[in-house]
């Protein structure tokens, strides 16, 4: 699904972040990033590739797939292959080498799925229609790869995996054959799960962005790319609908963001469908008492902002006589859940959302060419009383002065920087 | 009871009551130094604990002033008078400067007493506190209790204002009051501190009863002695409760010292008693043992024992007594053997004399008669008449002499095995005649002979003899009509019993005490010799005889002889 024109303009408002400075790109030189999170999950598309890609105006263009057809009931679909693009481990992308890792992707998310390769052709054959094949086909999760016998991860894309320490530590080396030409950095450091904040690009928590940083540091925010909301799995609707109405989402904006996140009231963040300013509550409105059992409530673990928005919750909800333990340890009635947005089209991003609401059915009502069928979608999908939407929340980077060209979309785009040697 | 038994438990009763005594005297002083040990200890620790209680809330103060005093505080309250003062800004401010200054619990809190940042819980901010503006500033640190995200904790907190200009900022903080805080106090073995800011039901009882009522208790159990202190806040409200437990396991294992102690020693008492009344006993009780065998045998028939009289005191006074009192027994024994043996020739002159004066008396008037008739012609036909009364008186004599002869020669029983039963049915026989002779009233003979009943070995002759004389005594007794004799056989343990029974007019008590007495007789023409005759029979045959018998219902005869003699 396209991006909205609206969305286009909130979108167009937020310049691209560059610190191309003066001087001209160079080749060589190694850049380190420290990242709080231990997941590699926002780096894997530095080593994978997919078939289609979505750009920043939120438009497919070709990635590992130079041209595609599809029959009329788009069950059926046909992609040719880019030529001459190889594995880091010198294997040739076609047909046979991309089928596995993308059928075991395919199948995990439309069910059986038949696929023909031949040369650089590859054929998938669908036993229903498949609209969005292209959205779903541009998601990180349709990567194709290989693993090695160290079960080390084999892409196509730009750098290739030197050193591989799950959850610490990801060295990442030019991939000197790279059919897009080769990245001017040498190597790239990721370290993961660590606070530090000695790398040339580091993330940076919202209660830190308004101390003084190290000389020069700048700090690059992106627009809001993640929503932060409570789930319930079995919470009645009227004490989940209390608990919705108790919580005030202004303190954990300006404090806990400090003033960088969005209250979110609908799944998808304005700049995204639009229309979220619709869903945002009349300014005064009363708080209905509700007298529940003590529940615990679940945050990602390893997660000091996720927690202190917990206790805030929690806090709220104890004023509308609710009582919510917090708790890093899953299970309870209610959770907490961050979810990505991994691509600008908003009804991708809805249906996905409400695949993670235990809701598919609910978008199947979406119509590319009927924009209001998203609204519809989305509101039925809160009527529900599943999900709270609490905050959208943007990344914050530090940014050394040697690092040029930067930009984080979707995901981190380190192919075209380059750095002061 | 023995007397060796009772001079034992005496000797051990004793001792083992005095060893009793001493223990439960020592354990009762022991118990009441521990508790003046207690006593002291708890109040010391209490003492400790106030002591510790002062220098950590002047801790508090100098943290809290240090605070106050810093750069980012100053920042905060200049900050604070400003019109766009952001509290979003200072979030984590407490968290860092408690960290700093390790306190437990910090608040920065606005004029209006609103959050501005909370260490203990960071979510607060923007809550109220509304009773730090009107407490103000304070030097004293007091007992709070703080809400937690996870609970509530107890604080020794302290409060200090600062001000940049006319908005105060309140900084409120201080350090937990917990298990931990307790375990500063110097370790006492035997004595545990507990801190209760919690009253629910899994509180010791004595919590509880000083929340009900909160001042100082104590209670003492068997496992330990608790102090309660009850532990007030600001507004004098009960906050907490101090509970310092005195373990007694010392004293519990010191008791169980002395009574195992105790224990031993008395077990050892039993065993010195034991040796002592053995000792005693064999001292003081052999020479009555000497007595008692003495006696014994004096009982058995050894007229002449005597007893040893070898010490002074009492028991040899009851030796010599009893010696004296033998030899007087021998004496009237003697005496009265004499007596008898007189009363028995008196007796037996007398019977002769009876006996024989009855025969002589027909004899002296038949031979009267012959020499009156010696001159008349009817003189053969008296002499004739007169010597057939002769013969027979004196034949009448012969047999009065033969009786006395026979008692007199009582043979030995020959013994060898006979079956009673027998010789009952043989006797019984020769009785027939004699029962059912015509013109003599009619007797029922019963026989219940007891079929299976054990041989013995015994004189065949004598017993029909000692059978015949009692069925011949039975017969006599019997009454006119109605007459029944019955004779039983029976099984005993280890002997038979043969009883003979009449249904005559029976016996006086007194008859029957003396009716085996030789020469006794309650017959008009008896010899008073049948049942001594049956009586010597039995006796020789070491076996008894007893008679059973009431005036006007009859008698019976009952022998018990023995299997076995030679048992």
């Amino acid at each position: 699904m396209r991006l909205h024109a609206w969305a286009w303009l909130a979108l167009s408002s937020l310049p691209p972040f560059s610190l191309a400075g003066a001087t001209l790109p160079r080749y060589g030189g190694a850049l380190t990033v420290d990242l709080s999170s231990d997941s590699s999950e926002p780096v894997t598309p530095l080593v994978t590739e997919t078939l289609v890609r979505l750009n920043e105006k939120g438009e497919i263009e070709p990635q590992l797939a130079v041209a595609w057809q599809r029959d009329a009931d788009r069950k059926r679909w046909r992609f040719s292959l880019r030529p001459k693009v190889g594995f880091h481990d010198g294997e040739a992308l076609n047909g046979s080498t991309a089928a596995p890792s993308l059928g075991a992707a395919l199948r995990k998310k439309f069910g059986e799925v038949n696929i023909t390769a031949g040369g650089q052709a590859l054929v998938l054959q669908f036993d229903r229609a498949v609209p969005d094949l292209l959205t779903e086909l541009a998601s990180p999760r349709m990567a194709i790869f290989r693993t090695s016998e160290k079960s080390v991860l084999i892409g196509t894309g730009p750098f290739r995996v030197a050193v591989w320490e799950p959850g610490h530590k990801l060295a990442l080396a030019a991939f000197e054959d790279y059919w897009g030409g080769r990245p001017f950095l040498d190597s790239v450091t990721i370290n993961l799960g660590t606070t530090k904040e000695t790398g040339d690009i580091f993330d940076i928590p919202f209660s830190q962005t308004r101390r003084v940083l190290p000389e020069r540091i700048r700090i690059w925010s992106s627009p809001v790319r993640e929503l932060m909301a409570l789930v319930s799995d079995r919470v009645q609707p009227e004490a989940f609908e209390a608990l919705s109405l108790a919580i005030d989402r202004a303190p954990i904006v300006n404090v806990l963001t400090q003033r960088r996140g969005e209250a979110a009231f609908g799944l998808l963040p304005q700049w995204l469908s639009g229309y979220a300013f619709l869903f945002a509550p009349p300014r005064k409105q009363t708080t209905p008492q509700v007298r529940t059992a003590p529940s615990t409530f679940s945050y990602p673990a390893n997660d000091g902002f996720a927690r202190a928005v917990a206790e805030r919750v929690a806090l709220n909800a104890r004023d509308a006589g609710i009582v919510l333990q917090p708790t890093a340890n899953p299970g309870g009635g209610v959770r907490m859940v961050r979810w990505q947005l991994e691509s600008s089209d908003a009804g991708a991003e809805l249906s996905r959302m409400a695949g993670l609401l235990g809701m598919p059915e609910r978008a199947n009502s979406l119509n590319a060419s009927k924009p209001e069928t998203l609204y519809e979608v989305e509101r039925a999908l809160l009527d529900a009383h599943r999900v709270i939407p609490l905050v959208y929340l943007p990344e914050v980077y530090g940014v050394a002065p040697r690092v040029h060209n930067w930009s984080a979309g979707f995901r981190l785009h380190l192919e075209n920087v380059w750095v002061d040697p | 009871v023995s007397f060796r038994t009772k001079v034992f438990l005496s000797i051990t009763a004793t001792v083992v009551f005095a060893v009793w005594m001493v223990a439960g005297i020592v354990s009762a002083l022991v118990t009441k130094s521990f508790e003046r040990l207690d006593a002291q200890r708890t109040a010391t620790l209490v003492a400790q604990f106030h002591r510790e209680f002062e220098r950590r809330g002047a801790e508090v103060v100098r943290r809290l002033e240090a605070i106050a005093s810093s750069d980012q505080i100053a920042r905060i309250a200049v900050d604070l008078g400003s019109p766009q003062f952001d509290p979003g800004k200072y979030y984590d401010q407490a968290q860092i400067l408690a960290r700093e200054q390790s306190l437990d619990f910090l608040q920065l809190v606005g004029p209006d007493g609103s959050i501005i940042s909370s260490a203990e819980w960071p979510a607060r901010f923007g809550y109220k506190e509304s009773w730090l503006p009107q407490l103000g500033d304070t030097k004293n640190v007091f007992l709070k209790r703080e809400e937690l995200a996870d609970g509530a904790a107890l604080g020794l907190i302290a409060v200090r204002t600062v001000r940049a200009g006319n908005a105060p900022l309140y900084i409120a903080g201080g350090q937990r009051l917990d298990q931990q805080f307790l375990e500063t106090l110097p370790e006492v073995p035997g004595l545990r501190v507990q801190l209760y800011d919690a009253f629910d039901a899994a509180a010791p009882p004595l919590v509880r009863e000083v929340r009900q009522n909160p001042r100082e208790m104590t209670r003492t159990t068997a496992q330990a002695a608790s102090t309660a202190i009850p532990l007030f806040g600001r507004e004098n409200q009960l906050l907490a409760i101090l509970l310092v437990e005195n373990s007694r396991s010392e004293l519990a294992s010191l008791k169980n010292y002395i009574q195992g102690t105790a224990l031993l020693v008395g077990m050892g008492a039993v065993l010195l008693g034991l040796l002592l009344s053995f000792w005693t006993a064999s001292r003081v009780t052999r020479p009555l043992r000497q007595l008692t065998s003495s006696v014994r045998e004096v009982a058995q028939g050894k007229w002449d024992a005597r007893a040893t009289a070898e010490s002074k005191d009492e028991v040899g006074q009851l030796a010599r007594d009893f010696n004296r009192m033998t030899e007087q027994l021998i004496e009237h024994r003697d005496r009265m053997i004499q007596a008898e043996r007189v009363a028995a020739w008196r007796e037996l002159a007398r019977r002769l004399a009876h006996e024989l004066k009855n025969p002589l008396f027909p004899l002296q008037i038949t031979i009267e008669n012959l020499q009156r008739a010696r001159e008349t012609p009817q003189f053969d036909e008296v002499f004739r008449e007169s010597t057939t009364t002769l013969l027979a008186e004196l034949d009448n004599l012969k047999t009065i002499v033969g009786r006395f002869s026979d008692f007199a020669k009582m043979p030995a029983p020959e013994l060898e095995p006979m079956d009673l039963n027998r010789v009952v049915q043989e006797v019984v026989k020769l009785f027939d005649a004699q029962i059912h002779a015509p013109g003599r009233p009619p007797v029922e003979v019963t026989l219940e002979l007891d079929e299976n009943l054990a041989g013995i070995e015994a004189d065949p002759e004598q017993m029909r003899r000692a059978l015949r004389n009692l069925i011949l005594n039975a017969l006599d007794a019997m009454p006119a009509e109605g007459a029944r004799l019955t004779i039983r056989t029976q099984n005993l343990d280890d002997k038979v019993a043969l009883e003979v029974s009449d249904n005559g007019a029976g016996l006086t008590p007194e008859e029957c005490e003396r009716l085996f007495t030789p020469y006794y007789t309650t017959k008009q023409h008896g010899t008073g010799l049948g049942l001594a005759i049956v009586q010597s029979v039995v006796s020789d045959h070491r076996g008894t005889i007893t008679v059973h018998s009431e005036p006007g219902q009859g008698a019976t005869f009952r022998i018990e002889l023995r299997i076995e003699l030679k048992a």
